[in-house]
């Protein structure tokens, strides 16, 4: 027995502190819920590799343009599909960055590319900087993505709140309408409307908006509901709250850790389908690109260029697996009765 | 339950009707006409071919036909080639799509559930990290970026598989595979969190004492109970197949329906853009109602829930 082995002096106890007027003390510091569920994400390190993947990301899209000297349409044709040439890595030969395509031939002295001109990803068929080209798509498709998941939020948060707060009536007709439209598919709904609309960053974002906020407001909807009847809601009505108060002061704050995970999922779900428009075509038009459309055109020449179609693709692979593990991680600290 | 039954075909069949309203008019909006490029054409021919395919008629009239046709299953006929229906072109494009994306959920489904019960088995080891790894991934990256890197690697470089067309049951690898991938993730995610659930359940422990082998407790016990939820995810799954076949038809030149439809959207041949789209809302909305009708039979429990709603 284990209890045995450790002897038990009188030295280990103290006396409890009977002072009845610090019964209530805590003798740990309190943390609220948002330092709690902090501290459980900072625990996850998938979470966390891709929480910092996405700043990185973010970061780089912003600075990196400015790194070059060319734009995202300056064209010159005489430069035409460089395979990629990073300086000092250029010696080493297996990366397979030292300006030779795949047959064998470095392109840069062929065209006769002057010696300090480094294109860092290589250049497109019309000869633009792909460099500048992959980050800019990427500031776009993140625009795209925050931008549609923000109005969806909003719309779905305002939706879903007013539904499930009325209830009664309101939330009837509110709730057959939305039944209604989660029929349709939103892919139906989203290649319809572009068709319409020319394809362009606003009208991709107004198509994601149009079906997207249909699942946050049900959530919300649903979490309000749940929280309504619950007696601290009661007891602050009792109290003389106001609606307004009720749903700023206790029913949105015990949302937003639903609401947050839930835009975890949106964005990359946007990014998908803003890189899915432009891949069939329906996409953001030249000049400008975002990673769908340059993966698009990559795809087109992949057998003679892969350079073209790696690099964009690989930004887009690398920020949807961050905000999936993210969410995951994000929804395992703020629910941890969810945990999956 | 019939009566649960009815109000959700009664909901079906509304959303269609919206759905194919919607299309009608927003397919009325877009500018010019598909005979409008056709610089040759006089204004006599132009009008001929309107007259023939029922544009010059007042736009009520075009909807009242077009959801008249549309009840008796006729989706009219197509502007790319002459005397053409709708109907035909789904219907050949059916066998290639259909078989891609049976083939997809056939292997998906299998290889995710093996993933699935092999992670929750050896939960917290290195084959549960591998397979939630492989899980992630299979999730976040879209299928067209996989088919492409799978075309570009196996196809070209590798040449172990043709890359593109359809002429055979070795042309079915490379598109099924990349479109099995959402399918492999969904399962294996879902079965592993299903089975770490009734693993610990007092069923299991039960059968345990009881002396019942490990592979009775494991596939008697364990798996067929956890076969049951994921009659959930059926339906997005479906939806996933659907979006991903539209792209992975494009890059393998696979002659289905998805491939169609981008065609079709390129050219402004309207009646192939209406038809598609209510065909893909039509199936959709169809497996949504049978998966929860189906789950409803399953699992008793929902049911009743399921009744209220």
């Amino acid at each position: 027995m284990s209890m045995s082995e450790r002897k038990l002096t009188p030295d280990l106890f103290r006396p409890a502190n009977l002072d009845s007027n610090r019964a209530e003390e805590i003798s740990k510091p309190s943390l609220s819920f948002w330092q709690d569920a902090f501290r459980r994400l900072k625990q996850n390190k998938g979470a966390m590799l891709g929480l910092f993947a996405i700043a990185f990301i973010i970061v780089f899209s912003l600075i990196a343009p400015t790194f070059t000297k060319y734009d995202i349409d300056d064209q010159e044709l005489m430069r035409a599909n460089l395979p990629p040439k990073i300086p000092g890595l250029e010696k080493v030969e297996f990366l397979g960055v030292n300006g030779v395509d795949i047959r064998d031939v470095n392109q840069y002295e062929m065209k006769n590319v002057p010696k300090d001109d480094y294109f860092w990803f290589g250049t497109d068929s019309l000869g633009r900087d792909q460099w500048t080209r992959v980050w800019k798509g990427t500031q776009i498709s993140l625009y795209i993505a925050f931008l549609a998941s923000a109005i969806e939020l909003i719309i779905g948060v305002a939706y879903g709140g007013i539904s499930a707060f009325y209830g009664g009536r309101t939330d009837d007709i509110m709730q057959r309408i939305v039944e209604v439209l989660v029929g349709i598919p939103n892919l139906v709904v989203i290649i319809l409307f572009i068709i319409i609309l020319d394809p362009g960053i606003l009208s991709i974002t107004l198509a994601l908006v149009i079906t997207g906020w249909i699942g946050m407001s049900r959530i919300v909807r649903a979490q309000i509901i749940s929280l309504k009847n619950r007696e601290f809601v009661l007891a602050s009505k009792t109290l003389g709250s106001t609606n307004g108060r009720l749903i700023s002061k206790h029913l949105l704050p015990n949302t937003l850790g639903a609401i947050i995970v839930t835009s975890t999922f949106t964005i990359p779900g946007a990014i998908f389908f803003e890189s899915f428009l432009s891949f069939i075509g329906l996409g953001i038009q030249p000049p400008i690109a975002s990673l769908g459309s340059l993966i698009a055109d990559g795809f087109r020449s992949i057998r003679i260029y892969p350079h073209l179609a790696i690099y964009p693709a690989s930004v887009l692979c690398i920020l949807m697996i961050s905000f999936n593990l993210l969410g995951d991680g994000l929804r395992d600290a703020l629910d941890p009765k969810m945990r999956r | 339950m019939l009566r649960y039954i009815t109000q959700r075909v009664l909901y079906m069949i509304l959303t269609l009707l919206i759905i194919a309203t919607i299309t009608f008019f927003l397919m009325k909006l877009l500018p010019g006409s598909p005979f409008n490029n056709q610089d040759k054409l006089t204004e006599t021919q132009r009008y001929a071919l309107n007259e023939k395919y029922g544009l010059n008629d007042p736009v009520p009239v075009q909807y009242i036909n077009y959801i008249t046709k549309l009840a008796q299953g006729d989706l009219g006929y197509t502007f790319q080639f002459d005397g053409r229906t709708v109907n035909s072109l789904i219907v050949n494009g059916m066998g290639p799509s259909a078989t891609v994306g049976f083939e997809a959920l056939l292997f998906g489904t299998i290889v995710g559930l093996l993933l699935g019960i092999m992670a929750a088995l050896k939960h917290n080891t290195f084959l549960d990290y591998g397979a939630m790894v492989i899980a992630v991934f299979g999730i976040a990256i879209p299928s067209f970026v996989f088919a492409g890197l799978l075309q570009y690697y196996v196809g070209v470089k590798l040449q172990w598989l043709p890359v593109a067309f359809w002429n055979g049951p070795e042309y079915h690898i490379l598109p099924a595979f990349s479109l099995s991938v959402g399918v492999i993730a969904t399962v294996a995610r879902f079965m592993r969190t299903e089975m770490l659930e009734i693993l610990g359940t007092d069923y299991i422990l039960m059968a345990r004492s009881k002396g019942v082998s490990k592979s009775a407790v494991i596939f008697k016990h364990c798996v067929r109970n956890s076969l049951i939820p994921i009659v959930t995810i059926l339906g997005p799954m479906a939806i996933g197949l659907i979006t991903g076949s539209l792209v992975i038809e494009n890059i393998f030149a696979i002659p289905g329906i998805g491939e169609q439809f981008v065609k079709a959207i390129q050219v402004n041949d309207y009646p192939v853009i209406m038809g598609t789209t209510l065909f893909f809302s039509f199936l959709i909305v169809a497996i949504i109602l049978i998966v929860d009708i189906l789950y409803g039979i399953i699992d008793p429990r929902i049911r009743v829930a399921g009744g209220k709603s």
